[in-house]
């Protein structure tokens, strides 16, 4: 199996690759109206700015805790599903925290290697050893749990059925085939993961020694292929959300004579539109066609 | 017509009316409204309108879509749907709202957590159709399968297999009037997908590409603004008889005459009404009169064309229309020299005006723009004018409207003004940026065109209905008086209608007005009451 250290060096690089190419479409848009809704967090209540007479004279203070602690929420604890949709919280909560728990077991392990690597050994590499074990079983198995949940859900629950298809049906399979080769690996194989360290001690100083078993094997190769396929699916959201709520729901920024906002905007209208409806002169730039009115 | 549950398949390939509302399925209403009678019938269109008009969806019509004569022309139509959606999927045609487009396309996960926070999905008795994500979803299918072109074993395995046909557009056109873009389903989602933001898009592709929109809002709506000055239709003229007819009747209200500044050069505020106001609630305008001269405050009206029009109704489906009223706002304001724009009690040009076309001015066209909440927050609360809250010794709800609350952030001032000046105001539920549409948002208050309006009272508005009843279920007896109160005129116009629709004020004895008509009430130095209440 020495096409096994290529593949996960592969997967790796596909997945950097694809968030690059994703963060960087989405950062080269031009700027867009606002949009926000409210509640906004860095607004420290219910309202906005606009509540004030004369907002724009006044200093603007925006409480970037309260953003933090709503998002920490949000990502952590599904928190809208919790309030809006708590049947399928049930299946998604463990479903994306065991997820979390995997990649803080990843960490660890990354972590635990590192140390090795710098000659750090005994004590603080044991101990994060016994965590890793802990955090990530506890991540496979809340991860499983939430797979199934979801699976259930999506097959029987009249609302989802008609708007699932075979793609979302595969993406939880994937995972949990994943998550399953996990505790597969991890039972029958490698009780304290000390194998999986090996090996990405081996990936970080590209020298990969020992051939895992066929059961580590396969969990490596599932889980690079699923590296691989992740940046080209919908799953991506756990990055996209920054722009979803920093750069749209929760854009609030007001734009000031003179302003970098300003800059944008007087860039974005001299775009050339087409757009052929009568009352539209097509063909011209955003700024004359939105000064000329109805001809 | 399709009996079985309704797919998204089903709007290209059924035939006929897609689905039929049936009144039994609708959500309940409390008392007196919860027997079957206490709830008009719904119209239906007529044969002709049926024959001349595309109305195959739910069998109500927002917008007039002339049948095409041939195949040829549907082709033609839907090519230029075709069309319309690539423009707008590039920066130059939609930089405006390209980045939250792209995001709620690509990123839905289609757990339908937003649907129970639709008002119009759950007053229907949850028909599909009118599922935030079913609108949405065909969209993002038709996107994937023709723009960008995904293989035939991808659309398969991605569930993006539907067929674009004119049957498809002309049902989309008219899904695209079945939402009220309250954007309560974007506040729920875990991903933070917009659908409310899909169908303003879709409006627009409709309107900017095809000329497709209903002619309230268009035609008679943001053309008339800007051609003749109103949406109203008000012109230069009738505007100052208004005012001058607006003094008279303030002089014959409260004993003395106050004189309304127009054009006044170097003012601190230039002061945008809704022309509706002048209109169908000349009080409100003249409570405004009333409370700024008594506080002292600077400020101007215009009779510029455009400028006694705050109203922009681009914001609901065209984004050169929006800008187009935008601007000329912000250049009459510059023209007058004042400090600032105040909007008066309209909640879509509260937002067209402070939030969505804040990133159209520039240079000494950026002008500041305030909502008048605060103001007259400050006015009431500060105590700079005299009130006796006993003046308005009767029970009173608020309606928080969408642009002005849940996508604006103008949320506790008024609240506070009413806390201050009327003892027995009490809250609906929810409330705040939770709150729940009028029904008549985005448009839908003033579209009065064959059967829509129907659909209106019944459907989109049900939802505020049941609030305002709960609100008041204690003392639902008509024969104790109780005040909705609306700062905003589309939702006064849609809740008039509402209150109409039902007999309300027969049955329950509730009534409807703005802020500020019961700031005036409260004032000391009035002696008769503002508030008309409704004869019986």
């Amino acid at each position: 199996m020495t096409w096994l250290p290529y593949l996960s060096y592969i997967s790796l690089l596909v997945l950097v690759g694809g968030i690059v190419v994703k963060v960087i479409k989405y950062i080269r848009m031009p700027i867009h109206l606002r949009w926000e809704l409210y509640p906004v967090p860095h607004e420290n209540k219910e309202g906005s700015y606009f509540e004030e007479i004369d907002w724009w004279k006044k200093p603007r203070k925006k409480h970037y805790l309260n953003q933090i602690v709503f998002m920490a929420q949000e990502i952590l604890f599904i928190r809208a599903l919790y309030h809006h949709n708590r049947k399928m919280w049930y299946a998604s909560f463990p479903f994306h925290f065991g997820l979390y728990l995997v990649i803080a077991w990843l960490a660890l392990l990354v972590g635990e290697s590192l140390l090795k690597i710098f000659g750090v050994i005994g004590g603080v590499t044991e101990a994060l050893q016994s965590v890793a074990v802990v955090v990530g079983v506890a991540g496979m198995i809340l991860g499983t749990i939430g797979c199934v949940g979801l699976l259930i859900m999506r097959a029987t629950t009249s609302d989802l059925k008609g708007y699932t298809a075979p793609t979302d049906y595969f993406n939880i399979l994937f995972i949990l085939a994943v998550l399953g080769s996990g505790i597969i690996a991890w039972f029958f194989a490698d009780p304290h993961f000390s194998v999986v360290q090996e090996y990405i001690r081996g990936l970080i100083t590209f020298s990969v020694a020992a051939t895992p078993s066929k059961t580590i094997a396969w969990y490596i190769t599932l889980f690079s292929l699923f590296l691989i396929y992740l940046p080209f699916t919908h799953m991506t959201h756990f990055f996209m959300k920054y722009f979803m709520w920093d750069k749209v729901r929760f854009e609030d920024e007001p734009n000031f004579r003179g302003s970098s906002i300003e800059g944008k905007i007087a860039k974005a209208l001299n775009y050339t539109q087409n757009w052929s409806a009568p009352h539209i002169q097509t063909g011209k730039k955003w700024s004359e066609t939105a000064s000329k009115g109805v001809e | 017509m399709k009996k079985n549950k309704l797919t998204l398949k089903d709007m290209s390939n059924a035939s006929g009316q897609l689905v039929e509302l049936n009144q039994e399925e609708f959500m309940k209403l409390p008392p007196p409204y919860n027997t079957p009678d206490a709830q008009p019938p719904l119209k239906a269109l007529t044969e002709e309108a049926r024959g001349k008009f595309e109305c195959d969806l739910d069998g109500f019509m927002a917008i007039k879509i002339l049948r095409p004569k041939s195949r040829d022309e549907e082709e033609r139509l839907v090519n230029k749907f075709l069309d319309g959606l690539r423009k707008l999927l590039s920066k130059e045609n939609n930089w405006t709202f390209l980045m939250p487009l792209s995001l709620s396309l690509e990123y839905c996960a289609k757990c339908q957590t937003c649907s129970d926070a639709c008002p119009i999905y759950v007053s229907s008795g949850k028909k599909e159709i009118y599922r935030p994500t079913f609108r949405a979803e065909i969209l993002r299918r038709i996107v994937n399968k023709y723009i960008r072109k995904q293989g035939a074993f991808s659309l398969k395995m991605t569930g993006n297999d539907i067929e674009l046909n004119w049957k498809l557009v002309a049902r989309l056109a008219e899904l695209a009037y079945r939402c009220t873009l309250c954007r309560r389903c974007a506040q729920t989602c875990p991903i933070g997908v917009d659908n409310g933001l899909i169908t303003h898009e879709l409006r627009k592709l409709f309107s900017q590409e095809l000329g497709i929109a209903p002619e309230e809002i268009h035609t008679k709506g943001s053309v008339q603004h800007l051609q003749k000055g109103s949406s109203t239709g008000m012109i230069k003229q009738a505007f100052a008889d208004t005012l001058e007819f607006l003094e008279d009747d303030i002089e014959e209200k409260i004993g003395r005459r106050i004189t309304m500044p127009i054009d006044k050069k170097g003012a601190e505020i230039l002061l945008i009404h809704n022309a509706g106001e002048y209109l169908s609630w000349p009080e409100n305008p003249s409570a405004f009169a009333i409370i700024f001269d008594a506080a002292g405050i600077d400020y101007t009206l215009s009779s510029e064309i455009v400028g006694y029009d705050a109203v922009n109704y681009g914001l609901w489906y065209d984004d050169f229309q929006l800008a187009r009223v935008a601007l000329k706002h912000a250049q009459i304001a510059k023209d007058l020299g004042v400090k600032k724009i105040v909007v008066g009690e309209c909640g879509h040009a509260h937002k067209a005006i402070s939030v969505i076309a804040d990133r159209i001015f520039t240079g000494d066209l950026n002008i500041p723009r305030e909502s008048c909440i605060p103001i007259l927050e400050d006015i009431v609360v500060n105590e700079k004018i005299k009130l006796d809250p006993r003046k308005n010794d009767f029970p009173v709800t608020l309606h928080d409207p969408c642009n002005m609350v849940r996508l604006m952030g103008v949320v506790e001032p008024q609240r506070r003004i009413l806390r201050k000046i009327a003892p027995q105001f009490r809250e609906m539920e929810p409330h705040g940026v939770e709150n729940y549409c009028c029904g008549g948002g985005s448009g839908f208050a003033i579209m009065p065109s064959l059967n829509f309006p129907d659909w209106r009272s019944s459907v989109s508005a049900r939802m505020k209905f049941k609030q305002i009843l709960d609100a008041f279920q204690d003392i639902i007896d008509p024969s104790i008086k109780k005040m909705v109160c609306a700062p905003c005129s589309n939702c006064k116009g849609a809740i008039r209608d509402l209150l109409a629709y039902y007999n309300a004020w027969e049955k329950t004895g509730i009534a409807y007005t703005g802020l500020v008509e019961i700031i005036v009430n409260a004032m000391v130095d009035i002696k008769e009451p503002y508030i008309e209440w409704p004869e019986f």
